[in-house]
């Protein structure tokens, strides 16, 4: 029986509002860093009830303590000051890194949100991290003498994050790299500073990239050395299918079918007709069925809306596929 | 030799002291039900208000309004157009940041002023000469999904002929001096020079006030041939990410004006003035006969606003030093 069409999210949840007002009256010293804590905690156990109600396979922790998915990292680790804040779009703020002196890892990132989160649930859990690449292009830059010194350096510090999850047991580590189909003769920067934070991983690995220029970055996006790609699919309507149909997308792929950026939910029957397409070019065991990117833009009533109606357009694709259902398999 | 100065683009619009208008806030406080349009409008005047005032306070000759009220650079004026609706968030080229991407439905056509207001406003509210910001033709159409056209040189004619309108609106209400925003000319092959001739050819030419086209983040040298004869008078380009743009220079046509883009919008670290009035008399000397403004390279809303305000008082230091002939 073929295997495979498992389902997943890219990794951030929509944090409910009256979190959003405790990371707010916590910035104000309004509310202390324990009881922010015990909140985020809290929820994220939701979090992860609500994925295994929703019959994901693999789970993420939601990223719920995080804010920026830079500015996070950047503030725990030594050589980064935080900026105040720059504007992203309309009246959506973010204060970004600035690299001002050499970047390391001097305690973990992550490690104990993926032990917590993982203890919660028998579901594999994603370890998730911010790639090098992305970290360096996301950030100014008043130390290094260029992008690639930065980079590496990055890439040393996740690298050790990355060990340090698959220590703790991670058997899935996604290192994100949005900004890699941006400029695309950065390219073999990305490619070279991922090769390093990976190096020695035996955990799967992912890399997410959304938006940007595949025409450019097509197929050449496969030099990236990682087992999988997640790749925003329904934004686009799609039309990456066709650049994989002149060139064979090889490695296992994230496959979106959900547009995070819109309110709207998604039919089943559309969702359903997205892997079709899918499944004409890829093989089912490639394929792990996701959101286009994180969900925490979104409402947690949509965004659980949206992942019901994933889980069971899958469902039915499998059935019609005869795909064997395979609780946990993924670990 | 004389240095003008200016901005390139829009401005941040927080306050970097307390008691100032915080236009977030305010937006924030509307989408709670706490404040009105209305008072989202004041905010706006008010910020509009407070970055003229601190561009003329730096020393600037020639100002922006710092597009308070847009969300980004190309829906404010598209969504003004007949034939434009306004689609999915997506990511502004290689910034980290985002702009719902404009989606051509059916003919484009100029109805009405889109920013003839928001110049007025300006104008009002300084002395000094203020350059409207539009968005470059071509690079509306490239950052729009074409659903009715389906053909470059078409579309980018549309939405030249729509924007030549609202120059002209503008130009109507006094406004001496047009910037329009081109990055797609730095991405441009030289197999696009019939859609970008299509798109610059109506809005340039006839233009009674100065025009800026201004190219931020990567050099249009590919595309330069075709668009050397065009009639802007001034080119802006970007000598921090785009060292390429400084072959360009001594192609330029008699009697233009070269917008020199060396200060870093894109980055926190402050140039030194010295080494920037140097470059900018480097520029000088290739060409003694064009004019010459020391610019950001972008807008310098991609940095905070502390770090803008002091990269504006080293701009102004920069063509200063220039002038006299010192770094």
């Amino acid at each position: 029986m073929p295997r495979g069409l498992w389902t997943t999210t890219v990794g951030s949840f929509p944090k409910p509002p009256h979190l959003e007002r405790a990371r707010q009256e916590h910035a104000r010293g309004e509310l202390s860093a324990e009881r922010l804590f015990e909140m985020e905690r809290e929820e994220t156990v939701k979090v992860i009830r609500r994925q295994e109600e929703v019959g994901l396979d693999l789970l993420v922790d939601g990223e719920l303590y995080r804010g920026d998915m830079t500015t996070y990292f950047a503030e725990r680790m030594p050589g980064f000051a935080i900026s105040n804040p720059v504007r992203s779009y309309g009246n959506r703020y973010y204060r970004k890194p600035i690299a001002v002196g050499p970047i390391r890892r001097d305690q973990e990132l992550t490690v104990s949100w993926w032990k917590f989160a993982q203890a919660q649930t028998k579901h594999p859990v994603k370890g998730m991290l911010t790639g090098p690449y992305t970290m360096m292009d996301w950030s100014f830059n008043e130390h290094y003498p260029s992008r690639e010194a930065m980079a590496m350096d990055l890439a040393v510090a996740v690298n050790e994050e990355a060990l340090a999850l698959q220590e703790a047991g991670a058997k899935f580590i996604q290192i994100d790299e949005p900004a890699v189909s941006v400029r695309p003769e950065e390219l073999p920067l990305a490619v070279k500073a991922l090769g390093r934070a990976v190096q020695g991983l035996r955990a799967k690995t992912i890399t997410h990239i959304c938006y940007g220029d595949f025409d450019v970055i097509y197929p050449a996006l496969l030099d990236l050395p990682v087992d999988m790609i997640d790749l925003e699919m329904a934004n686009s309507r799609y039309d990456l299918l066709e650049r994989f149909r002149a060139k064979p997308f090889t490695k296992e792929i994230g496959y979106g079918v959900l547009d995070v950026h819109s309110h709207r939910i998604e039919s089943k029957e559309e969702v359903k007709e997205g892997i079709r397409r899918g499944l004409e070019v890829l093989r089912p065991e490639q394929m792990y069925i996701d959101p286009d990117c994180g969900l925490k833009t979104r409402t947690v009533e949509e965004a659980f809306a949206k992942l019901r109606v994933m889980v069971e357009a899958v469902r039915e694709v499998r059935a019609e596929l005869g795909i064997a259902v395979e609780q946990g398999a993924t670990a | 030799m004389r240095f003008g100065t200016t901005l390139a683009g829009s401005y941040p619009k927080l306050p970097t002291r307390g008691g100032e208008v915080n236009l977030r806030v305010v937006r924030n406080r509307r989408d709670q039900g706490k404040a009105t349009d209305q008072d989202v409008d004041a905010a706006i005047r008010d910020t509009t208000r407070r970055v003229l005032a601190l561009e003329e306070r730096a020393g600037l000759d020639l100002l922006m309004d710092g597009c308070a009220g847009w969300d980004d650079a190309q829906t404010y004026v598209a969504c003004g157009l007949d034939g434009f609706r306004i689609a999915g968030l997506i990511r502004y080229l290689d910034t980290n940041t985002y702009y719902r991407q404009p989606e051509i439905f059916g003919p484009v056509a100029w109805k009405a002023p889109i920013t003839v207001g928001d110049y007025e406003a300006a104008a009002s509210m300084t002395s000094k000469p203020v350059k409207a910001f539009l968005p470059g033709p071509y690079s509306l159409y490239r950052f729009s999904k074409d659903l009715h056209y389906r053909d470059a040189v078409r579309a980018s004619a549309a939405i030249g002929e729509a924007l030549a309108k609202e120059a002209a609106a503008l130009e109507e209400a006094g406004a001496e001096w047009i910037h329009f925003e081109e990055p797609w000319l730095g991405r441009a092959r030289a197999e696009d020079a019939a859609a970008v001739r299509a798109a610059l050819t109506p809005a340039l030419t006839g233009r009674k006030a100065r025009t800026v086209v201004h190219v931020p983040f990567r050099a249009p040298n590919p595309i330069f041939a075709a668009i050397r004869d065009l009639p802007w008078n001034t080119l802006g380009l970007d000598l921090v990410e785009a060292p390429a743009g400084w072959e360009l220079i001594p192609l330029f046509p008699d009697g233009r004006g070269v917008a020199l883009g060396l200060i870093d919008a894109r980055n926190t670290k402050l140039e030194e003035s010295a080494e920037v009035a140097r470059l900018a008399m480097r520029a000088a000397s290739l060409r003694p006969d064009l004019s010459y403004q020391v610019t950001p390279n972008a807008s310098l809303e991609y940095l905070p606003a502390d770090k803008a305000e002091a990269k504006l008082e080293r701009l102004v230091e920069a063509a200063r030093l220039a002038g006299k002939g010192v770094s």
